[in-house]
Formats: C-alpha cells, sequence, structure tokens
C-alpha cells in the first residue's frame, strides 16, 4: 500500500488534542515524491501541529505519520528530513558557516563541500564567515534555509518561511525550492498566505485540524467554482460546516 | 549514543563561548577580582589600635627564682604589632577607655602570678571598648596568643624543676603545643576561604552559563531544532558538560595560579586532583542548570535561580561558617548540596595535600549528587515547551 518511493509522507487519521483544545482532528494525507505541498490555513488551523507530527515531535494520540516507510516519530529517519521551524532558529553567536555546519554535522553531513554549495544555493557565500547578530531578517532566513539543506535531505518541511520576508526574497526562496523538487526532493510548506498557494503543485486546504480539500490550485478553485483560491477556501469551509 | 554528535554540541557550545569574548574574559576576571577582594578583606590588619595594661603582679618566687608573669604578658603585648600597648594606673584607664582612647584594658591582680601557678588557667581580665564587634575579636584572638606565649615561656623556665612535682604546668605546655600542630598562626582564614572559592567560582560560572545558554535554546527554537535532528537528549548533555568543561577548567587554573602565587595562600595540592573534583561541580552544575532552566520562561526568572542555587550553597555549603556549627536540622540539608562536598574535598586537597584517596567519601558524594542531577536534567532536555 505504502511505497516510500512515491509517497514519501504518509498521514492516517492523526488526532491531537493538547489539553482542551482539539489541534488535529482525524487528519489524512499523503505527500507526492517531488513535490512542492502547500499546507494551507488560518492561524491556529493546526498547520504547525501537522508539519510538528510529520517531523516527530509531537507524538499523535491516535492515527499515525509514515515518513520514508518508518512510522514517526523515529530519530534515525530524521536525518533524511530538514525542518526549518517559523522563526529563524539559529546561534546569534555563531557565524554563518558554523550554524550551517552545526546542524548538518548532526544529520550526519561533514563534508564542507556540501556546506559551500548550500551558502551558494542562498546566494550567502560572501557572508559566511558573518555572525548571525548583524544579519537581517532576510539573510537569517536564508541561513536558515541553508541549514535545512545541506545535508541533502529528501524531505523538506518549512513552516511558514516567507512571513516578514520582503517579496523580492520571497520570489528567490519559491525558486529555490524549484530547484530543489527538480533534485527530487520532497517540500512540504505551510503558509496562510493564498498568494503563495499558486506556487505549490498540490495544496491541502486546513481548519480546525481538519483537512477541507487536497489538490492543485486549479483543481480546487474549479471544483469550489470560484476564480480566487480565498473564495473557495470559504467556500470549501462552508461545505465542511454544512456537513457537520 | 553517537560520539560524533556529541563532539559536534561541545564544539558548538566552546564556539560560542569563544565567540563572546566579552563573556569569556569576565569568567577570569570576575573571579580574580572578587579573590583579591577576599584577600585583602580577610588579612586586613586594623590600625590605630591601643590597649591598656594595669600591671599589679607582684610575681611569685618559685624554685629559688622568682619569676613574674604579669611582666612577662606586658613585654609580649608591647612585642605584639597590632596594637599599642601602654601601661597605667587602674583610674586613668577607666578614664580614657570610656572617653574612647582605648580599646581594651587588661588588669593584671597582684596575685596574677600566684594564681595562674595555682590553677593551672591562664584567667585574663580584659575589659573591650566593644563598638567594633571585628576589632574586638581581633584583639579577643592576639590576647590568647600572648597569653599562651607567656605560659610557653614559664614552663620553660620551670622545664629543670620537675622534682617539684608540677606536672600540671608540663600539662599546660603540651595543650600549648598541641595549638600550634593544627595548623596555628601559619594559616590563616584565606587559605580556609580560597580553597572553597574556587569551588564556588566554578560551580556559579558553569551554572550561569548552561542555564541561560539552554532557556535560549529553548526560546529562539533552536532546541525544537535540535529535537528535529537525530542527536538524544542525553547526547545534547553530555556536549554541553564537555563544552563547559574546558572553560571551567581554564577558570580552575587561572584562580589557583592566582591564590597560590599572588595571594600566597598556602597550597600543597596536586593540581590533577583539584582538577577532578572541578570537573565532577561541572558535572552537577551544568545539569542543575539545564534541569532549572526549564523551570524558567525567560532570563529575568533563569537569574533567580542564581541566589537559589548558589547564595544557598555558599550559606550553607561551609564557605563561610563550618558546618559542624549548624543547627542539626540544617545539616543534613548542607550534606544536600555539592558544594558542600566539593568545599571539604578541595580544602583538604590544597590545605593538607590529600589524596584523592583520601577525600573519596565527597568524591562519592558529588558523584550520587551529578547522576541524579542526570537523571532530572536528562528528562528536561528532551522538551520543548513547559
Amino acid at each position: 500500500m505504502t511505497n516510500p518511493e512515491h509517497e514519501p509522507v504518509k498521514i492516517e487519521g492523526v488526532y491531537k488534542k493538547f489539553g482542551n483544545v482539539e489541534a488535529l482532528r482525524g487528519l489524512s494525507l499523503t505527500i507526492r515524491r517531488g513535490e512542492i505541498f502547500g499546507v494551507l490555513g488560518p492561524n491556529g488551523a493546526g498547520k504547525s501541529t501537522l508539519i510538528r507530527s510529520i517531523v516527530g515531535l509531537i507524538k499523535p494520540d491516535q492515527g499515525r505519520v509514515v515518513v520514508l516507510g518508518e512510522a514517526m516519530p523515529n530519530k534515525p529517519i530524521l536525518s533524511r528530513l530538514g525542518y526549518m521551524t517559523q522563526a529563524s532558529a539559529l546561534y546569534d553567536d555563531l557565524t554563518v558557516r558554523q550554524n550551517v555546519a552545526f546542524f548538518a554535522g548532526l544529520m550526519g553531513c561533514k563534508e564542507d563541500a556540501k556546506i559551500q554549495t548550500a551558502l551558494e544555493l542562498v546566494e550567502l557565500a560572501h557572508r559566511a564567515d558573518s555572525p548571525i547578530r548583524i544579519l537581517s531578517g532576510g539573510m537569517r532566513q536564508r541561513v536558515s534555509l541553508a541549514s535545512v539543506m545541506a545535508h541533502q535531505p529528501e524531505i523538506i518541511l518549512l513552516d511558514e518561511p516567507t512571513v516578514g520576508v520582503d517579496p523580492q526574497l520571497r520570489a528567490q526562496f519559491w525558486a529555490h525550492f524549484r530547484r530543489l523538487t527538480e533534485q527530487g526532493i520532497t517540500i512540504i510548506v505551510s503558509s496562510h498566505v493564498m498568494d503563495e498557494a499558486e506556487r505549490c503543485d498540490r495544496l491541502g486546504f486546513i481548519r480546525g485540524g481538519q483537512l477541507l480539500a487536497e489538490g492543485s490550485a486549479d483543481a480546487l478553485r474549479q471544483q469550489a467554482g470560484k476564480s480566487n483560491l480565498e473564495d473557495a477556501f470559504l467556500w470549501f469551509a462552508q461545505q465542511k460546516g454544512a456537513v457537520q | 549514543m553517537n560520539l560524533s554528535r556529541i563532539i559536534i554540541l561541545a564544539r558548538r557550545v566552546a564556539q560560542q563561548l569563544v565567540a563572546d569574548k566579552r563573556t569569556l574574559a569576565l569568567i577570569i576576571v570576575v573571579p580574580v577580582i572578587l579573590l583579591t577582594v577576599a584577600g585583602v578583606l580577610i588579612r586586613v590588619e586594623p590600625s590605630g589600635l591601643t590597649i591598656a595594661v594595669v600591671n599589679q603582679d607582684e610575681g611569685l618566687a618559685l624554685g629559688g627564682q622568682s619569676v613574674n608573669l604579669g611582666d612577662r604578658l606586658t613585654e609580649n603585648l608591647q612585642n605584639f604589632d597590632l596594637f599599642d600597648t601602654k601601661l597605667m594606673t587602674t583610674d586613668d584607664a577607666k578614664r580614657q577607655i570610656e572617653n574612647g582612647d582605648l580599646d581594651a584594658v587588661i588588669t593584671l591582680p597582684p596575685d596574677f602570678s600566684a594564681e595562674v601557678a595555682q590553677s593551672r588557667q591562664l584567667n585574663l581580665n580584659v575589659q573591650f571598648e566593644g563598638s567594633n564587634p571585628t576589632v574586638a575579636e581581633r584583639l579577643r584572638n592576639a590576647f590568647e596568643q600572648v597569653g599562651d606565649q607567656a605560659l610557653a615561656g614559664l614552663a620553660t623556665l620551670q622545664a629543670g624543676n620537675e622534682s617539684d612535682g608540677n606536672p600540671s604546668t608540663a600539662a599546660i605546655e603540651t595543650n600549648l603545643q598541641a595549638t600550634y600542630l593544627n595548623g596555628g598562626p601559619e594559616f590563616d582564614t584565606l587559605d580556609y576561604t580560597a580553597s572553597a572559592l574556587i569551588g564556588v567560582f566554578v560551580f556559579l560560572f558553569v551554572f550561569i552559563l548552561t542555564s541561560i545558554s539552554f532557556l535560549r535554546e529553548r526560546l529562539a527554537g533552536t532546541l525544537e531544532r535540535l529535537q528535529a535532528t537525530p542527536i538524544q537528549p542525553l547526547e545534547i548533555i553530555i556536549g554541553y558538560m564537555l563544552g563547559f568543561l574546558i572553560f571551567g577548567l581554564l577558570q580552575g587554573v587561572v584562580t589557583l595560579l592566582y591564590t597560590v602565587f599572588v595571594l600566597n595562600i598556602h597550597y600543597h595540592g596536586n593540581l590533577l586532583n583539584v582538577f577532578v573534583i572541578e570537573s565532577l561541580l561541572v558535572v552537577v552544575s551544568v545539569n542543575l542548570g539545564i534541569f532549572l532552566s526549564t523551570f524558567a520562561r525567560n532570563e529575568f526568572q533563569v537569574l533567580q535561580f542564581i541566589p537559589l542555587v548558589v547564595v544557598t550553597q555558599v550559606f550553607l555549603g561551609g564557605v563561610l561558617w563550618p558546618i559542624e556549627e549548624m543547627p542539626g536540622w540544617l545539616q543534613p540539608i548542607a550534606y544536600m548540596m555539592p558544594l558542600t562536598h566539593a568545599n571539604t574535598a578541595l580544602r583538604a586537597i590544597m590545605m593538607t595535600g590529600e589524596s584523592l584517596g583520601g577525600v573519596w567519601v565527597q568524591i562519592v558524594a558529588l558523584v550520587a549528587i551529578g547522576v541524579a542531577v542526570i537523571g532530572l536534567s536528562a528528562r528536561t532536555a528532551g522538551r520543548v515547551r513547559m
């Protein structure tokens, strides 16, 4: 059934409750190899919880998450993933290169060439020896991206990577993502900005911890009979509400 | 357990500290400043002290020789550097001490020598001015010392008079000898305090650095990123310990050299033995820092743990006050504190050159405390949020 070659991430009926808050309510989703999958939804929809459960930071109360053929949480599998958190989580005192080398090293990658390649991809090779604290917010995000992909993971998860990033840099980021998928890397990206969704191969609309709909942007628009994604999202949300 | 990941983490901890030059400098400079202040305060001699002696002693004829203990005592007092000694009458002394011109008056009654010979006890009648307890304490110690000197002299005079049947005087002399053997004048309070302070500094510095760096890992989200890598909580803890150990020992060497060569404290120890105790302290300190940082949401809160963890240990750990003098209910608490055992061991190693075998009790206690706190920190190091 599950073929890790073609379906690197399978989420099967995942339910997770924090205290009284139901963050995920029986969510199922399959992500295909080499695609950019966008997890879309308003704040508090459960996007971060979903991404964190794929990385194994959250153990589902019910259901299971299978990544590259292994049920999560699974520590050894993590070296084949790259996870970029919402805020750029870096060590301020260390240089760009030290940060990237540290995270790559923990993933088992110690080759300077790979670290150099990652720095070049985010166009920061010339700032390799600058400490993080003197860099701008946008540069930090790029360092963050370099630090999750230097070890050449098979799946990269990005939790709202373009929050607070200017339009020019945002375009650069998406160009990076596209280049990575061309190497067969699967990218899962969460966002609450609908115009970013256009750049994804497929989308999952999430609200209240449930999947409202999934498919390409065109297919979702067509299914909802709306001309833009925002209206389509609202339409699906309404449908789901009516069913309940 | 993966050694490569542990080394990568330890290297990062070290890189961060090397990058933060100011903190690195403070680690060395702060203990040196504090040790210097402690050294000056502990060794400072009160100046301008004046005492009066009212010597009415009529002396005593012993075995054909005339002995006047009052005169001997007065002479010894006059040779003492701490204070000026003036001879005066009871009335003058009374008037001057009431005016505040004198810090103490020693009255030696007419039967002083006879009384000492009979009771085998040297009872000094001293009136202290007393408004400054520290001065009174210093004078009191000085007088005891002078009394001992005078008695020692008396005993020597009587050395040939054993047949006289005066074994008690000899017994007094033996007592005095014993007092000098136990450290006596060549050890001072700084020897006692500095050896313990070296342990306190390592503990303090590693505790502050670990609790704040670990809190930052949590706040900055890097801990969450670490948890999305294959590294295990125990590997994180060991990496932190190794990373800080280098700097803890570096600080240890500098403070030790400073206290031995600049402050001239008495040092008979083996540096390696000092390092063993300091390493155990680093282990306890790192893990306590990781564990307690879990209960802080910001830097202000984590800073409040410093007085709780460090100052209570300085108070209860026998740095300033001996544990034996504490109330009974406090003593078990004192023995639960790692600094108590580290202080005892460091003192024994540094002051009397004890080997590690000689302080095995303290080492076992430190290892036991270390294992307990590793257990605590390993449970919390994996948690991103509380």
